[in-house]
């Protein structure tokens, strides 16, 4: 029976993190080997040779032996921190992605995962059918890579702690409500992976599967055209994510305050991605993702200084997870004069694959 | 407190080779009275051990009964037997009693209510009522998350990580969570009871360094039990409040942090793991000595080991973390005071096995048993590095890697100490011995048994195979079912102490006061010990483990070991009164 085969000795490997752990793996497995099999291999002799049958049954009076004992503590301490330091520069690799990444947003809910490309392309990537509308049921895709260049992904839940592994990059990440965590790849081999949720999430957890596929670059973006468009959505290629953001930041009525004039009445967002905030009260904040979407979930748990707190909270009904990926990244890319006018027609940015669409969004300007 | 020197050599000028056997008590602890109320309303800590003994073993025989659900429905990728809701109910049940109601209470609450009076030659445990009302405490929270779990269960893992616990679950959490808050109260008032009873009733003559090991592991586990505990129930009490009044505490939707949740959970449930472990390595220090008839090597290293590992199991809880969204710098600190609490383990190994060296070694139940353990620990103390090594830790987190680590250590250590404890202390406790070959084959088994189970989830889990996956990859299906083939031999490992022990009540030979020819005081009353433990109280003048000279901690001689022969003869210690005191390394 075909289904019965053995794995491989070796987890397929298709990433440079992959390549790093499989080091460390085997480093950790033979030196802890070693010293199992010896002490198993003491045990065996001591057993066998010093047997009640085999002796007088008088034993001597040992009491022990600092020597012993000070380098049995001293050498495994020292090899222990050989690991620690070898997972340090793995853990190093891993958590930090090179500036050049290409970013996806990826949201995890129960029980699917969808991702959103830089281009504004959105696909399901996995989870359990039984869960889907009929849409979304035929719109399961796959997470598609480049394969050698580096990409990474920022991650957010819509409901509970999920958790975004792929075993074949060696890679995991907790996914989590109300925070962004993020983790990168560089993918080296072409092929499909596993993704699997790592984190219990409820009844259908084993079935939050899905699959990463690592493409050559001239494939990639051919098969991203190819992504069919969310239910709700007739054109799959709305413009870049920082666009969509611009015409949801329309939309919701932010420009009229974040308006960047003299009269605004609330602060300037340009150029405000990885400033420092100064708090009312003392302190300052970095203006991470986290920090703009916790700033328009819950504005009132931290005031700007010189500004007065009359934000309302814009909660998953208002502001879904995707569209809050929409907002930050676009707030990410606002630069100094980029503001659009309150009764300006949003306009694509160059380079976009399509103009805004009709049916769907640009709210008239100037509010009601 | 100090630690006075613990081998100095006996007082063998009063040492009488070897005393009379005591007469069988005509009235002992289990024949002075029969009725039911004598047992509910006992304050004799060796009643009250026996309570727990009952009570244990029906959990354990509910989570193990969990536990092969379980397996069986991971035999086929897409359940056998079960729709995901009743595997994800079942594999919290096995969690929940087999953690909370057996891990947790097993030593401390059977052996320790037990055996720390008679070790330390005391007539009861310091508070004899608080102790009868941890048991009550105990079965009331075991009622609570019993009850929750079986009548309609509870799916979120024994973990119980919120948001999916406090918002998204429908199932029983409020009565599961408030019996563990419950029982939680008698962990604590069993570790007070027992560290009191170790500082202030100690026999003339014990002295801290003359303490049994046993003694030692248990003052650090009822350390923790003490200082961790009350988080945990800090922690159970903020997620019933989230969860019955809508206070927003660990959900971020109303205000909370999950993170939070898991920081608090761990800061007692890593502690725990040595709660459950510690007891564990005590009772084979007992054993190992015993059935090689040496003196423990490196006294002091194995006794500050179990402190060093109480204290250092404080500082790591976030390792259960690293893949959690924690900053760079705090798994980094993590990872490194995990690798600390690695050492005193392996000094433990080492010591132990030294402690062979030149031995005469027999092989009865308690001592396969407890090589068991060694073997088993071994595999499992080395495993868990991978697991607080940072690169690692990342492709391994939440796989089965992590179930077989966890397991090696909690089953294939803990469990099988307990089985050691239990067939080593058992004729003490009834006053029967039982089949010494159906428990040596049972003892193998277990071990054979065990391996069989776990091996085979390293290789799923280093494969990335997830754990709590009722639905799993085809190319996982092999070693789910070699699991389950080896989870059936376990089984019925298990399944022989449930017949033989029980039989051995009215079968078994009746027991001597003391049949290992072991050292401990415990074993100078008679088997099973009179009402108030000893006629009257004995005056310790050595060390614990002095097999070598062939004496107990009284002075006196030991009788006739079992086993093979090659003793110096029919009676009589088995060495030389006098020894001098060899050194190696």
């Amino acid at each position: 029976m075909t289904s019965m085969s053995l794995l491989p000795f070796i987890p397929e490997r298709a990433s440079t993190l992959a390549d790093q752990f499989e080091v460390l793996f085997w480093y950790i497995t033979i030196t802890t080997g070693v010293v199992g099999l010896g002490v198993y291999a003491a045990l065996a002799y001591f057993c066998v040779v010093y047997r009640r049958g085999a002796t007088t049954g008088s034993t001597p009076r040992i009491l022990g032996s600092t020597r012993l004992e000070l380098g049995w503590t001293i050498i495994p301490l020292f090899v222990f921190l050989s690991y620690f330091a070898g997972g340090l520069m793995v853990y190093n690799h891993a958590a930090h992605a090179p500036a050049d990444s290409e970013e996806i947003f990826v949201i995890g809910k129960q029980w699917m995962w969808k991702a959103q490309y830089p281009d504004g392309q959105r696909v399901i990537i996995g989870g359990n059918p039984r869960n889907m509308t009929e849409e979304e049921r035929k719109s399961i895709g796959k997470l598609v890579l480049k394969v050698n260049k580096p990409v990474k992904l920022t991650l957010i839940s819509e409901d509970v702690i999920h958790d975004f592994g792929v075993p074949a990059f060696r890679s995991k990440i907790d996914v989590l409500p109300g925070r962004y965590t993020s983790v990168w790849y560089q993918p080296t081999k072409l092929g499909e992976y596993h993704i699997y949720c790592d984190q219990y999430c409820g009844t259908w957890h084993s079935l939050m599967v899905g699959k990463i596929a690592v493409v050559k670059e001239e494939e990639y973006s051919d098969i991203l055209a190819g992504f069919t468009p969310m239910p709700g959505s007739h054109t799959p290629m709305d413009g870049s994510r920082a666009q969509q953001g611009q015409q949801l930041f329309l939309k919701l009525q932010c420009i009229n305050c974040h308006s960047a004039t003299p009269t605004a009445k609330a602060p300037v967002l340009e150029g405000l991605y990885g400033s420092r905030v100064p708090m009312a009260g003392g302190g300052a904040e970095i203006a991470d993702d986290h920090y703009i979407a916790e700033s328009i979930r819950r504005p009132r748990l931290k005031q700007v200084e010189g500004w007065e707190k009359i934000m309302p909270a814009y909660d998953e009904s208002q502001v879904s997870a995707e569209e809050m990926n929409l907002l930050v990244a676009y707030i990410r890319s606002l630069k100094k004069g980029g503001t659009p006018k309150n009764n300006q027609q949003a306009v694509p940015p160059v380079g976009a694959p399509t103009g805004p669409s009709e049916g769907t969004k640009s709210p008239a300007p100037g509010g009601k | 407190m100090s630690i006075a020197v613990p081998h100095g050599t006996p007082a063998l000028a009063t040492t009488s080779p070897v005393p009379p056997e005591p007469a069988p008590a005509p009235v002992n602890y289990l024949n002075v009275s029969h009725t039911i109320w004598s047992w509910l309303f006992t304050v004799d800590h060796k009643r009250i051990g026996l309570l727990y003994l009952g009570s244990i073993s029906v959990f354990f025989i509910i989570g193990g009964i969990f536990a092969a659900l379980v397996r069986m429905n991971l035999m086929s990728p897409n359940g056998a037997i079960l729709t995901e809701d009743a595997y994800n109910r079942a594999f919290t049940a096995h969690g929940v009693m087999m953690l909370f109601f057996f891990l947790i209470p097993a030593v401390p609450g059977v052996m320790g209510n037990f055996f720390i009076p008679l070790m330390i030659g005391a007539k009861d445990l310091a508070f004899p009522k608080l102790n009868l009302a941890s048991w009550y405490v105990f079965m009331i929270g075991a009622a609570f998350s019993g009850w929750a779990v079986l009548v309609g269960g509870i799916d979120t893992g024994w973990t119980l990580y919120p948001p999916y616990s406090s918002r998204s679950s429908q199932s029983n959490i409020l009565p599961g969570v408030m019996g563990v808050f419950i029982s939680g109260f008698s962990s604590i008032m069993t570790g007070l009871n027992i560290m009191v009873t170790i500082h202030k009733m100690r026999a003339p003559g014990m002295t801290w360094g003359r303490l049994p090991l046993f003694v030692w592991s248990l003052y650090g586990t009822s350390l923790i039990q003490l200082l961790a505990t009350p988080v945990v129930a800090v922690t159970l009490l903020l997620l019933m409040v989230e969860k019955a009044a809508g206070i927003g505490i660990f959900d971020p939707t109303i205000g909370g942090d999950p993170i939070l949740f898991q920081h608090m959970f761990w800061f007692y449930s890593h502690p725990a793991v040595y709660i459950m472990i510690l007891p564990g390595m005590g009772v084979v220090s007992e054993i190992l000595t015993c059935f090689s008839r040496k003196n423990i090597f490196g006294y002091h290293a194995v006794a500050w080991s179990s402190m060093g590992i109480a204290v250092v199991g404080f500082l790591l809880w976030a390792h259960h973390m690293f893949v959690a969204g924690i900053s760079f710098y705090a798994a980094l600190l993590f990872s490194l005071l995990s690798m600390l609490v690695a050492v005193p383990s392996a000094i433990k190994v080492f010591n132990w096995t030294a402690t062979l060296y030149r031995g005469s070694i027999t092989f009865h139940a308690p001592m396969i048993l407890a090589l068991g353990f060694l073997v088993l620990f071994v595999v499992g103390g080395l495993t868990g590095l991978f697991l607080a090594t940072l690169g690692t830790d990342i492709h391994l987190h939440d796989t089965y890697f992590v179930v077989a680590h966890f397991h090696f250590v909690m089953v294939g250590g803990m469990v099988i100490a307990y089985m050691a404890g239990l067939h080593f202390w058992w004729p003490k406790m009834t006053g029967r011995m039982y089949s010494d070959w159906w428990s040596r084959v049972a003892a193998i088994i277990m071990i054979v048994g065990f391996f069989l189970t776990f091996v085979p989830q390293f290789i799923m889990g280093y494969h990335g195979a997830p754990r709590r996956y009722p639905n799993y990859p085809q190319e996982f299906q092999i070693y789910n079912v070699l699991s389950t083939a080896g989870s059936s031999v376990l089984g019925l490992g298990y399944l022989l102490p449930g017949i033989y022990l029980p039989l051995s009540l009215f079968f078994g030979k009746k027991a001597t006061a003391n049949p290992w020819s072991a050292t401990g005081l415990e074993w100078i009353t008679p088997s099973p010990p009179t009402v108030h433990n000893f006629d009257a109280t004995p005056v310790v003048v050595c060390g614990p483990y002095e097999y070598a000279i062939g004496v107990d901690q009284m002075g006196r001689g030991l009788p006739e070991p079992p086993g093979p022969g090659g003793s110096d003869g029919p009676t009589g210690p088995s060495g030389p009164m006098k020894k001098e005191t060899e050194v190696v390394g």
